[in-house]
């Protein structure tokens, strides 16, 4: 994707500040960087930004997460817990069209740069606060991290064998992720206000919130009819056969049957068209009253074949069907590689190839782009400082040696 | 039980109004939503909250299955799922699979800005409305199409849900315990979600495009693709050290105690301590201060080691004490801590109230329904949601007449031959 990838972005020209940590709000600003935005990641002179020592390490000794997700940023060090430091970002800040961070509410005030300041230097501004639980509301000053969130949204609930201890729903960065979505759009919703009206806004994402969106019918199921969904394991309530279904070989297969018509393709896959009937197994209400039956036979039959076999008789039939790909298994996927998911960087300070997960989406005349990997700690601070801040050899000497930058 | 936790409102009324609506940030935009289901209709669905005009077109007879896809409702052509999700859509009926209907749809297009599309690849084409066509009609177009395994590769034909692309994702297979049966994670229709969110950025992004060059363009989501992006560092540790990672059942491999904890009174909560410095307010909250000193479990290294008997003695704790108990003891030392809420805890929940999480909404012939209110909150524009999913064609004589510009006569006419 880097060479074919144009000069133009549709967010060429736009500049953002990065002064969260971790995944949630920085996720945002590396999906901005993708399409053309060019991002300062500021980040504190020792250490920096946690996502750099989240994880498994690199012989760099920033971590996986951090070469993969910090993607096209440029790293500015500043502490803003010093007044020295303040100016500066504020400064930056002057010149910039979006700020992401995900601090405890409150904090970004008690030094001094909250929104307020900010948007009285910069009335276009538009600034991301993703926190656990939001700007407002009792619960705001407590710590928040996508597990919580997961279990106050209403997903880790739902996650795991019926009775059976709440499992993690898949992985333990899911919250962090939605809620970079949910602040992405926002941030482009508040860039083209902006745009048509010169002012500014922020975008108040809470965690638990990014979850709980995306529970479909929960609530107004509960609301209704009082219905408290439980876990269902690999199965759900409305559809069967639905779920996961171990292979002859060891392997697993999810199958998901929605509709009558799906069935009875699955049915065909399975040399037995007569489950379709409607004397037996022909209609969605006949299976789920009798779900157990028909998940039994569905797992007998994928118990007698291969993975492959499986999966070669339901594309055969158009059943829906799919393999349960372990990382290992997604590295030898025939689409995986059609599609490049899969993109191999070389990193000139590693000296490695790191592979990461490419961009999504995928925009016909405006590709995204991933020019390099996380930044090394403080990498392009003196540029960024001298090329916008226009700050001379000596300040930046002297802002060093205080530990300011 | 229900509305009294909602927030209250009516269907003139948005979450967050205010007497003079303000100008939302896409206002004048107009976007066709031609998908089923949610995998690609949910982008509308945001993108309608924020003030663009949403026309749904479905079938004349069947509809969107969506409508017929969960639980029942008063009104047979809506399932609470449609409800929610369909808000502040019009609904437009057209058969695609009629000539005349193809040219009415095409028309449409030509009017609009955004076209949103999740049959299977190919299908479009079968039509005759493939991007050729369309794009002529409508140089700056931006269309959205998403599909279980995307617009190419060898698997593009495939019939593809989120089901199954959460497991061609790689997600499913870290869901569950080691070694027991991959579980749904959460909620089935997840992927569509996350592949609805990346493809209302692609249009944002598309749209900011457009107006800056007048290019229109093709948006490509897969919906196993959007769910692997999410797989933080899955992708580089099996491709630098050639780790596999398994199902971890309620914990993490980056951290001890990290996980969901039963409570005395059969509930749950879930403790997250990333750092040594949570450990050490947990093993405070816990008032085991020795634990967190550095020849026990005070480094996360040791925790990571001992993490059978550290997750033992954190259950013990916990199973000693109510939920209640537990959350005000870890708050007060302000360890990373949450109740893991059923949707009956969700509507008892103070937070949620004060945020107005939970929306009510008079819907008729119904009553009042609550949905999710609008994510995320923004300062300015808040979105709103002015209606719940339309009943089927309550928009086809508005759109045909005033857009498209057609006779009474022939829109009777068109009718009677059920092209709308």
């Amino acid at each position: 994707m880097t060479e074919e990838a144009k000069e133009r972005l549709p967010l060429s020209g736009i500049r953002v500040i990065d002064v969260a940590t971790v995944i949630a709000a920085p996720y945002c600003a590396t999906i901005l960087g993708e399409f053309g935005a060019d991002v300062l990641k500021v980040e504190h002179p020792v250490g920096g930004d946690v996502a750099r020592h989240f994880g498994t390490p690199t012989a760099r000794g920033d971590t996986l997460t951090w070469m993969s997700e910090a993607r096209n940023k440029r790293s500015v060090t500043i502490d803003l817990h010093r007044p020295e430091g303040k100016e500066l970002f504020k400064k930056l800040v002057a010149k910039t069209d979006v700020v992401c961070e995900n601090f405890r509410p409150g904090t970004l005030e008690k030094w001094g740069i909250g929104w307020e300041v900010l948007r009285e230097l910069n009335p276009r501004l538009v600034m991301l606060r993703v926190s656990g639980y939001g700007q407002t509301g009792p619960y705001k000053d407590r710590p928040g991290f996508a597990r919580i969130a997961h279990a106050v949204g209403g997903i880790a609930y739902l996650s795991g064998m019926p009775r059976g201890t709440p499992v993690t729903p898949g992985s333990t960065t899911l919250g962090d992720y939605l809620s970079g979505l949910y602040g992405c759009v926002g941030v482009l919703l508040a860039l083209r206000h902006r745009d048509k009206t010169g002012r500014g806004q922020y975008i108040d994402t809470a965690l638990y919130e990014s979850v709980f969106r995306c529970t479909e019918e929960l609530a107004p199921a509960y609301a209704m009819y009082g219905t408290v969904r439980e876990r269902g394991g690999p199965h759900i309530e409305t559809a069967c056969p639905y779920g996961h279904f171990p292979t002859k070989d060891g392997k697993w297969v999810a199958i998901a049957c929605t509709t009558d018509k799906l069935f009875a393709r699955l049915a065909d896959a399975m040399g037995r068209p007569e489950l379709a009937s409607t004397g037996l197994y022909g209609e969605q209400k006949i299976r789920l009253d009798n779900r157990h039956e028909v998940n039994e036979i569905v797992r007998d039959w994928c118990g007698s074949h291969t993975r492959e076999e499986v999966l070669e008789k339901c594309n055969a039939a158009n059943a829906p069907a799919g393999a349960l790909n372990n990382i290992a298994d997604i590295f030898g996927d025939r689409q995986f590689h059609a599609r490049r998911n899969l993109l191999a960087i070389d990193d000139p300070d590693l000296g490695e190839t790191v592979i990461v997960p490419n961009v999504v989406p995928r925009m016909s005349r405006t590709p995204g782009r991933i020019k390099q990997l996380g930044p090394k700690l403080g990498q392009h601070t003196e540029e960024v400082l001298k090329d916008l801040l226009g700050l001379g050899d000596s300040e930046i000497a002297e802002l060093r040696s205080h530990r300011v930058i | 039980m229900s509305s009294a936790a909602a927030s209250q409102g009516t269907a003139s009324e948005s979450p967050g109004s205010t007497p003079e609506e303000k100008t939302l940030p896409l206002e004048g935009v107009r976007i066709i939503d031609l998908g089923t289901f949610l995998g690609g209709p949910f982008a509308a669905s945001i993108l309608g909250e924020f003030g663009a005009e949403v026309l749904k077109v479905e079938h004349p007879v069947s509809g969107d299955p969506m409508r017929r896809f969960g639980r029942a409702t008063k009104r047979h052509d809506a399932t609470l799922a449609w409800l929610s999700e369909a808000r502040n859509k019009k609904s437009v009926t057209i058969d695609l699979r009629k000539p005349r209907g193809v040219e009415l749809f095409i028309k449409l297009v030509s009017k609009s800005d955004v076209l949103i599309e999740n049959f299977r690849p190919g299908t479009m084409e079968s039509w005759g409305l493939g991007w050729d066509v369309l794009s002529a009609a409508n140089p700056g177009l931006v269309m959205l199409r998403v599909s279980g395994y995307g617009q190419t590769g060898p698997y593009r034909k495939r019939t593809g849900f989120a089901h199954i692309a959460h497991a061609v994702g790689g997600l499913s297979y870290l869901c569950g315990f080691p070694g027991e049966t991959p579980v749904v994670p959460g909620t089935a229709p997840l992927g569509d979600y996350i592949s609805s969110l990346y493809g209302a950025i692609g249009i944002l992004l598309g749209l900011r495009w457009k107006e800056q060059t007048g290019e229109g363009q093709v948006i490509d989501v897969a919906i196993y693709e959007a769910v692997f992006r999410l797989m933080d560092e899955l992708a580089g540790s099996y491709g630098m050290f050639g780790k596999v990672r398994e199902r971890e059942g309620s914990g993490s491999f980056v951290a001890v105690p990290h996980g969901h904890f039963r409570t005395k009174d059969e509930k749950w909560i879930a403790i997250a301590c990333t750092t040594d410095k949570m450990f050490e307010r947990l093993a405070e909250a816990m008032e085991r201060p020795e634990l967190s000193s550095s020849h026990l479990y005070g480094p996360q290294r040791q925790r990571l080691k001992a993490r059978d008997e550290v997750n033992r003695i954190v259950n013990e704790w916990t199973g000693s004490l109510t939920r209640d108990e537990i959350m005000e003891r870890c708050i007060d030392k302000e360890v990373p801590v949450g109740k893991l809420n059923s949707i009956a805890d969700i509507f008892e929940d103070e937070h949620f109230k004060a945020r107005n999480d939970l929306f009510t909404i008079e819907e008729e012939g119904i009553g009042p329904v609550v949905v999710p209110n609008v994510v995320p909150i923004l300062s300015e524009t808040p979105g709103r949601i002015r209606n719940l999913g339309p009943p089927l064609g309550n928009a086809t004589y508005e759109v045909m007449r005033e857009l498209l510009e057609i006779s009474a006569a022939e829109i009777a006419s068109l009718r009677q031959q059920k092209i709308i």
